[in-house]
């Protein structure tokens, strides 16, 4: 249906179907439940999500992510500090094993020469 | 976001009560229960008014939950068995000045004997004078359902008023 110009039948419709008065009681009625006291305003609207809401979500997400960060990081150091300090047992073992090994060595040598 | 707009609800109620009251009314054709129906509405709009964007929202609003109560109101009554429009043409105690005109009140009677879609897309159109996408919108139905059932709702309602109401109107 297009919208044409409206015909006869449709012009009587249309004032056949204009709105009627709303019965006195309807407004009773809603003044009886206090929905009428002639001060209701709406509430004040708050935006739904609050800038500082929102400010104090992302200072939390930054507090957290920080913290998560920093721990990370700090996991990593004491990893890294344990690891050189294997390291260094393991060269320490390593060169002490060398000094027994030459001197056993000497040993011999002198065992097989007398 | 926050909206500008400060809704005064006793305003919105003069303004809109007329228009709910009558969507509802030619709904179900029964004064009472259309009364009831918009008491709800308006307490429903009560609790929703912080979600009202502007004037033309609260009338969108206004005329969906209004459909959509009066729906509500008929699929109840069906379920019980009551005959609706029984009441439309007792017109007792209601004052005169709100009585349809003889060809009006012959003709809500004729509308009262559509289809309930219909019924809701003729009196949006020609009560509330709106656009089928308006219609659309306020029902929750696709356009073209919406633009069929004023087709033949029209068509329905010009051939019973040409076998009942002749004498009346022109042009049918």
């Amino acid at each position: 249906m297009e919208f044409e110009p409206m015909d006869d039948f449709e012009r009587e419709l249309s004032q056949a179907f204009e709105r009627r008065p709303a019965p006195p009681g309807l407004k009773r009625r809603l003044r009886e439940r206090g929905l009428l006291d002639g001060r209701r305003k709406s509430p004040v609207r708050r935006p739904f999500v609050s800038w500082q809401l929102l400010a104090a979500s992302v200072a939390l997400m930054a507090v957290l992510s920080g913290t998560l960060e920093w721990r990370y990081t700090e996991q990593l150091r004491k990893e890294e500090a344990a690891r050189q300090e294997v390291l260094t047992a393991l060269r320490i073992t390593s060169h002490a094993l060398n000094q027994m090994n030459a001197r056993l060595a000497a040993r011999h040598r002198a065992a097989a020469q007398d | 976001m926050a909206h500008d707009w400060q809704p005064d609800f006793e305003q919105l109620v003069d303004a809109h009560q007329s228009m709910v009251f009558s969507l509802a009314l030619r709904m179900t054709g029964d004064r009472g229960l259309a009364e009831e129906i918009a008491q709800d509405v308006f307490v429903e709009l009560d609790r929703n008014l912080a979600r009202i964007e502007n004037a033309d929202h609260a009338c969108f609003w206004l005329r969906r939950v209004a459909m959509n109560r009066s729906a509500d109101a008929l699929r109840r009554r069906r379920v019980r068995g009551i005959d609706l429009w029984v009441e439309m043409e007792d017109v007792h105690g209601v004052p005169a000045e709100d009585r349809a005109s003889p060809l009006g009140a012959r003709l809500e009677q004729l509308l009262a004997t559509l289809p309930e879609p219909q019924r809701a897309a003729l009196v949006l159109r020609y009560q509330e004078d709106l656009t089928p996408e308006e219609i659309a919108a306020t029902l929750e139905a696709p356009v073209a359902t919406v633009k069929s059932h004023l087709q033949r709702g029209l068509k329905l309602l010009r051939a019973k008023a040409a076998t009942h109401l002749k004498e009346y109107i022109r042009g049918i």
